[in-house]
């Protein structure tokens, strides 16, 4: 890939984690805007006459407003880490952090189509040194391709994973019945798995199928 | 006079509770549906005035759920909900069939004005 392709590229992917994130903040507004006016219409019925367990009513909205207000605050935190991650083309970051975030503020668009992805826990903590962006796209891109591709419709789980021959991120689907002969030349044959692989070479890693479960393994070098 | 029927079909199930609740409060009679295909076998169980939907669902999206929604009953009035910058699927969700599209957060008064008109479209100026 060039240089200008690769910057489209990175400038598509924070455009569309955006989106999708703002989305769900206008969620997170939307609710506290109805329910303090839902409260707002229990303090006209109070001072109008009276209104049937007043407080209880008015404490619920209060728990509403505050579960809503920590939701909002993760989500903002979420995305302004995610942001500053495009501001340097080469840094340290801990792997199990930076996927757990990009999981958490993408999770909106794959349960768009059903899915739900989630990342195991990681005794060892890891790092590498990368272009955090076409990182977080690489691994972003493997989820997309086992949904699309594969066809996962329920679950796609990460592993990261530490040995002495080094790091990987093993990212499978488990809930599809495919087996190697059926998935392996679905994948080579798309798109995307050809874009993993120019994402790859542009940070060191490689792509592989994995043989035993529908997956891609991210080998870090 | 009889009450207005409305669906409200929205994956934000906080939000459509308290939509809910408004509206009933202001006279109206609420039902909510958490996704789109709930909300398809209501509609086609029991009859109502008008239907209140998002876009953006999970699963089922909001113009799929339209789509089923029309081919059940064309004369139910469907007014979309979707966020800001999202104008085009409102659009499209028009041309689908909508009835009208507001845009989250929402005003509750302007809902109401638009559930009036989506009533009676001859008296939309």
């Amino acid at each position: 890939m060039k240089p200008m392709e690769i910057s489209k590229e990175k400038a598509a992917f924070l455009g569309r984690i955006t989106a999708s994130v703002s989305h769900d903040i206008q969620n997170v507004l939307a609710i506290i805007k109805e329910t303090s006016g839902l409260m707002e219409d229990f303090f006209l019925m109070q001072q109008s006459g009276g209104l049937e367990n007043f407080d209880a009513k008015v404490g619920k909205c209060l728990q509403t407003i505050k579960k809503q207000t920590y939701r909002g605050v993760d989500l903002t935190s979420g995305l302004n880490g995610f942001a500053h991650t495009s501001d340097v083309h080469q840094i340290s970051i801990g792997i199990f952090g930076t996927l757990n975030r990009l999981i958490s503020i993408a999770q909106r668009l794959f349960n768009q189509k059903g899915v739900d992805v989630s990342l195991m826990e990681c005794p060892t903590p890891c790092s590498i040194l990368t272009d955090p962006v076409l990182f977080q796209m690489t691994v972003f891109s493997c989820i997309e391709c086992l949904i699309d591709i594969i066809g996962a419709k329920k679950a796609v789980s990460l592993d990261i994973q530490a040995s002495e021959h080094g790091l990987a991120i093993r990212i499978v689907c488990q809930d599809t019945p495919l087996a190697y002969d059926d998935y392996s030349p679905k994948l080579i044959q798309s798109t995307q798995w050809t874009a993993i692989n120019g994402l790859c070479e542009q940070i060191d890693m490689s792509a592989e199928i994995i043989s035993d479960v529908p997956g891609i393994l991210i080998s870090i070098k | 006079m009889d009450k207005i029927k409305v669906l409200l079909i929205d994956d934000e199930i906080e939000f459509v509770e308290t939509l809910a609740e408004r509206l009933e409060l202001r006279g109206y009679i609420s039902k909510i549906a958490g996704d789109g295909e709930s909300g398809i076998s209501m509609l086609a169980k029991e009859s109502f005035d008008v239907a209140i939907l998002d876009l953006m669902m999970p699963g089922l999206s909001g113009l799929d759920t339209l789509r089923q929604i029309k081919d059940i009953d064309k004369t139910v009035p469907v007014i979309m909900l979707t966020g800001h910058g999202a104008t085009k699927d409102g659009m499209e969700g028009m041309r689908l069939g909508a009835f009208d599209f507001l845009m989250k957060p929402l005003d509750i008064n302007e809902l109401l004005e638009k559930i009036k008109l989506a009533l009676n479209p001859s008296a939309q100026g």
